[in-house]
């Protein structure tokens, strides 16, 4: 599998019924954190019920507008989890640089010396 | 050349990610922004490469090194380079606060359809600011750790209690013989009022003028209403007074797009160009007070506003190829922040939140805001953003109050979801007041949030621009000086 390639492990297994369209990732391969960050960036375009059935975390997708074609909120919602995915790899790869970076430019501002000032 | 470039190769798998986030601009184009905010463009095929380890494209790679996307391992260089520049980009923080509002008045002559704040009869003098009042404010705004202080005066119409303005102006700087600040003052006016005494004190204090100016004659008279109709006349006849006694870069103008705006971008720029002013703030109305009830001219999305935005943009830039100079000053204040370590201040985009730490309000009444929105908000019978009262305040009371901290860190964008996966992160700012004005917290969904959208269509716009266009890079990249 390649994290950063197009496929992002999801088998992308779905059923489009006349209410609710359905996507189902496996869970060896995909990070529930992922599943519900994209959640949460696709909002404004719908909403997603994340369950976990056997191997797989199946999301019940439910379009905000209903003339959104179901393959086109599928392929949607598959992008947002590949990008979530390698978003969530980047940062966990980069974490320990990330807090040194930080710890660096903090601990020369000599914020912490500064006593509280009394009233006006 | 070739030696050079083979001594410094990397092999497969030989780098190592550095703090990055991405952004796909389109099918074609993904750009990659550091912790600072500096920025590369690939493709997707390489943002896998890159992050797979994968990628034998060494120009891509060295671009990416060089601009702190990624290290050979065991290099302690970049971080440290890193850390300088966030330091940079956050040193005014320990400075708060530099910018002090007071609003000396409430009245106002004019009832625009937008206005934000109540309008009271330019008679009542009951909603003007006591000396007693601003002499108390002016000790809470010294009390501020900043070496620069800007007091901006506000209304209504200031200039209605023009009296107050040359006593606090007089006042503020004999305080400062002691303080020994940097001191600035501004008034914001529609400058309907202005005459050849208020003209004097001016060129004598060396006060900018800061006025409205929302287009040409009908649109601008639709919007800013008055007696005798000539909104319009009194703000042009006022600029080009100012800019004859006291300067064309002491005055400048704000725009405010109401749905009669759209669509006319172009003869917006075109009237302030013909003003000589400089500089054009395209802005969105503030979804605040009276601007959201009925016939406030805040019928439009956030998309109808950036087509908008991008067609005043493009009008701007091509004044300058006409040899025009224009700025728009949003656009500037991001290409500081994309292309600078400089942090422009800008209230809106700064994180922590520039509420109280960049701005106060203190209102004729003697109340404390944390922003003018706040006080907005206040207006319409809602206190979350009061910090206090000048009376019985002190700046411990007001900067460390519940009412002004919590706000600041519920709205932290490297902490907020979404805001801290996000590579427009360094450019963008909290606006906790916004948030809790539409969605009702500090934080906000940012899926759901029209500044979460409106941002990232002008981040957007402004990154495909310079990708795609030689001539605004540059242009960009003076604005960004």
């Amino acid at each position: 599998m390649s994290p950063a390639g197009s496929g992002a492990g999801a088998t992308g297994a779905g059923t489009t019924g006349a209410a609710e369209i359905m996507l189902a990732f496996d869970r060896a391969t995909v990070d529930l954190d992922a599943l519900q960050r994209s959640a949460y960036a696709v909002a404004a375009e719908m909403t997603v019920d994340i369950r976990v059935t056997g191997a797989d975390y199946v999301c019940t997708l439910f379009p905000r507008r209903q003339d959104t074609a179901g393959d086109e909120l599928k392929h949607r919602f598959r992008a947002e989890v590949n990008d979530q995915i390698l978003r969530v790899r980047i940062a966990k790869e980069t974490e320990p640089l990330r807090n040194l970076v930080f710890a660096l430019a903090f601990s020369q501002t000599g914020l912490v010396d500064v006593e509280a000032e009394g009233s006006a | 050349m070739k030696l050079e470039r083979a001594a410094t190769a990397l092999p497969r798998h030989g780098w190592q990610l550095l703090p990055l986030r991405f952004h796909r601009i389109d099918a074609e184009s993904v750009v990659l922004t550091n912790l600072v905010g500096e920025h590369v463009f690939v493709t997707p095929d390489e943002l896998a490469a890159v992050v797979d380890g994968t990628c034998t494209d060494q120009e891509l790679l060295a671009r990416l090194r060089a601009a702190h996307l990624i290290q050979v391992p065991g290099e302690t260089l970049p971080a440290e380079l890193l850390a300088i520049k966030l330091r940079t980009r956050m040193r005014r923080l320990p400075d708060s606060t530099g910018l002090h509002i007071f609003v000396v008045t409430l009245r106002c002559e004019h009832t625009c359809r937008y206005c934000q704040v109540s309008r009271q009869s330019a008679a009542k003098n009951e909603f003007d600011m006591t000396e007693q009042t601003a002499r108390r404010a002016l000790e809470l705004a010294f009390r501020s750790p900043s070496p620069h202080l800007k007091i901006e005066f506000q209304g209504g119409e200031p200039l209605l209690n023009f009296p107050l303005v040359r006593w606090i102006t007089a006042e503020a700087n004999r305080m400062n013989e002691e303080h020994g600040k940097e001191l600035a003052f501004v008034i914001a006016t529609n400058l309907a009022l202005l005459d050849e005494e208020i003209l004097g004190f001016c060129a004598e204090e060396q006060i900018h003028i800061s006025t409205s100016l929302d287009g040409p004659q009908d649109l601008h008279n639709g919007n800013r209403r008055r007696p005798g109709r000539d909104s319009w006349q009194q703000a042009v006849a006022g600029i080009r007074r100012v800019q004859e006694r006291l300067g064309k870069d002491r005055v400048s103008a704000l725009m405010t797009t109401t749905e009669a705006s759209l669509g006319r971008a172009a003869e917006i720029i075109d009237t302030y160009a013909e003003l000589g002013l400089r500089g054009v703030f395209l802005r969105p109305i503030s979804p605040y007070g009276f601007a959201l009830r009925g016939r406030g001219g805040a019928n439009y999305d956030v998309d109808r506003w950036l087509e908008f935005y991008a067609a005043g943009l493009d009008q701007i830039v091509e004044l300058n190829r006409q040899g025009v100079p224009m700025v728009e000053m949003y656009a500037s204040i991001i290409a500081k922040k994309m292309l600078t370590n400089a942090d422009p201040g800008y209230v809106d985009l700064t994180s922590p939140a520039g509420i109280g730490i960049g701005a106060l309000v203190y209102n004729y009444d003697g109340d404390i805001y944390a922003s003018d929105e706040g006080r907005m908000l206040a207006e319409m019978g809602d206190r979350t953003f009061k910090l206090g009262n000048v009376h019985d305040s002190s700046y411990a009371d007001i900067m460390l109050s519940d009412a002004l901290l919590n706000p600041l860190t519920e709205s932290i964008t490297l902490s907020a979801p979404m805001c801290a996966t996000c590579a427009f992160e360094p450019y963008c700012g909290a606006d906790p007041v916004f948030h809790y004005a539409t969605m009702g917290d500090f934080t906000g969904h940012k899926a759901l949030s029209a500044f979460c959208r409106r941002n990232m269509g002008v981040f957007t716009l402004l990154l495909r621009k310079m990708r795609d266009d030689r001539y605004f890079r540059d242009l960009l990249w003076r604005w960004a000086q």
